[in-house]
């Protein structure tokens, strides 16, 4: 489980992006009564019957196995939410919808622990993982279109586990654009269809390193 | 440069390149052809590179670019990049590329280097990412040693995404137990 992250120090493994996720929050309906809980990222609670409180994911999945409350699914996971999300992100080229940061994780998480408290489950977990497929595939083909100018990516609304999944190829892909791309005198051009732009990014490179 | 102990570093080192003396040598076994203990000017030998950037540094050597950037491989990967068999050149042949160039001073050779990757990298990426299992050797028997390590960052990382996806509960007991113990109460 740990090798992962082991052999690439850098990148996180599923799991330990899923530990991160469990501190997001999210509604719970209790059916106990409890004294408000005080903890270091904040106070939760108190927790009365049929009144919804907002916890941490950890702390609705505990409760929730003991028997103790319901899971409010958040707002995204809806099935009219998630068909529009999956919609627009298969009708725009290249922009991501926005989506909870780790809305894979937590979808995972609820999926496993609180399957009753979900409306149409299957048709849900379907739809996220369409809209998943849907932005891996927008992100693999942004990925492709490295050339050399580039330093740094940018992508809007990715999330947690898009950018971990794609971290260690990025990083090792830019490094050797940098070492090969560094050859290249800077005074001369890159071999590019389209000089006048690269001329550019090579300045841009320039104050980058000066840094 | 890599690390000093970087081992990738020091295998490509390890590559041979062919050198001409620029001046007479006594007293080195380096030459198989000669007769005597000493390279006369002139002499073509093939060193190792690591040899050859020592004695181009003093001057003694001018180095000539490895057959492995010849006009035929340039060719080729102009033709059609992802499809040329690069580790049959070489196993580091960027690697070895970004220590000749300085070396032999070829400017092109940087450019090549830079396009060759920037065309190549891409196959990596798709293999990488649609490889349904650990084993597709044969994409990789193309592939130099940096596109390997390229392709395997990419690779065991959505190999362990979806692991974890499939992946059961690992950390509490299983949920059978729990609703036994539920209906006990």
């Amino acid at each position: 489980m740990t090798t992962q992250s082991e052999a690439q120090s850098s990148a996180f493994s599923a799991e330990e992006m899923e530990f991160v996720a469990e501190d997001e929050l999210v509604d719970i309906v209790p059916n106990m009564r409890m004294e408000p809980l005080n903890m270091i990222c904040g106070d939760f609670g108190p927790f009365l019957p049929q009144i919804a409180a907002r916890v941490p994911i950890w702390l609705a999945v505990a409760l929730k196995k003991r028997g103790k409350c319901t899971i409010r699914p958040p707002e995204w996971m809806s099935v009219e939410k998630l068909t529009q999300v999956l919609e627009a992100e298969r009708d725009s080229e290249k922009e991501f919808q926005s989506l909870p940061f780790h809305y894979i994780e937590i979808s995972r998480l609820l999926f496993h622990h609180a399957r009753d408290d979900i409306p149409d489950i299957y048709m849900v977990r379907s739809l996220i993982e369409d809209i998943r497929d849907v932005r891996f595939h927008k992100v693999e083909t942004s990925l492709e279109t490295f050339d050399g100018r580039t330093s740094a990516v940018q992508i809007k609304s990715l999330s947690a586990m898009e950018v971990n999944i794609v971290r260690p190829f990025v990083m090792k892909a830019l490094q050797a654009f940098q070492k090969l791309g560094g050859l290249v005198p800077e005074s001369d051009p890159l071999p590019d269809s389209r000089p006048p732009e690269v001329d550019k990014a090579a300045k841009g490179r320039r104050t980058l390193r000066g840094r | 440069m890599g690390s000093y102990y970087d081992i990738d570093d020091i295998l490509s080192e390890e590559e041979p390149v062919t050198v001409i003396f620029r001046k007479p040598a006594n007293g080195v076994g380096i030459d198989p052809s000669a007769e005597k203990n000493c390279v006369e000017q002139g002499s073509k030998v093939e060193l190792p590179l690591w040899i050859a950037h020592e004695l181009c540094q003093r001057d003694a050597v001018s180095v000539n670019v490895p057959a492995c950037f010849d006009e035929k491989t340039r060719l080729e990967i102009q033709a059609d990049p992802a499809n040329v068999d690069l580790r049959s050149r070489s196993p580091y042949f960027y690697e070895l590329g970004c220590k000749m160039a300085p070396i032999t001073g070829d400017r092109t050779l940087c450019y090549f280097l830079f396009f060759a990757f920037r065309s190549r990298y891409k196959e990596v990426l798709t293999k990488a990412h649609t490889a349904a299992h650990v084993a597709t050797p044969k994409v990789l028997s193309r592939l130099t040693n940096e596109e390997i390590d390229l392709y395997e960052a990419a690779q065991s990382s959505v190999a362990a995404f979806k692991k974890w996806r499939v992946g059961g509960s690992r950390f509490q007991p299983s949920s059978a137990l729990g609703r036994k113990r539920r209906s006990t109460d």
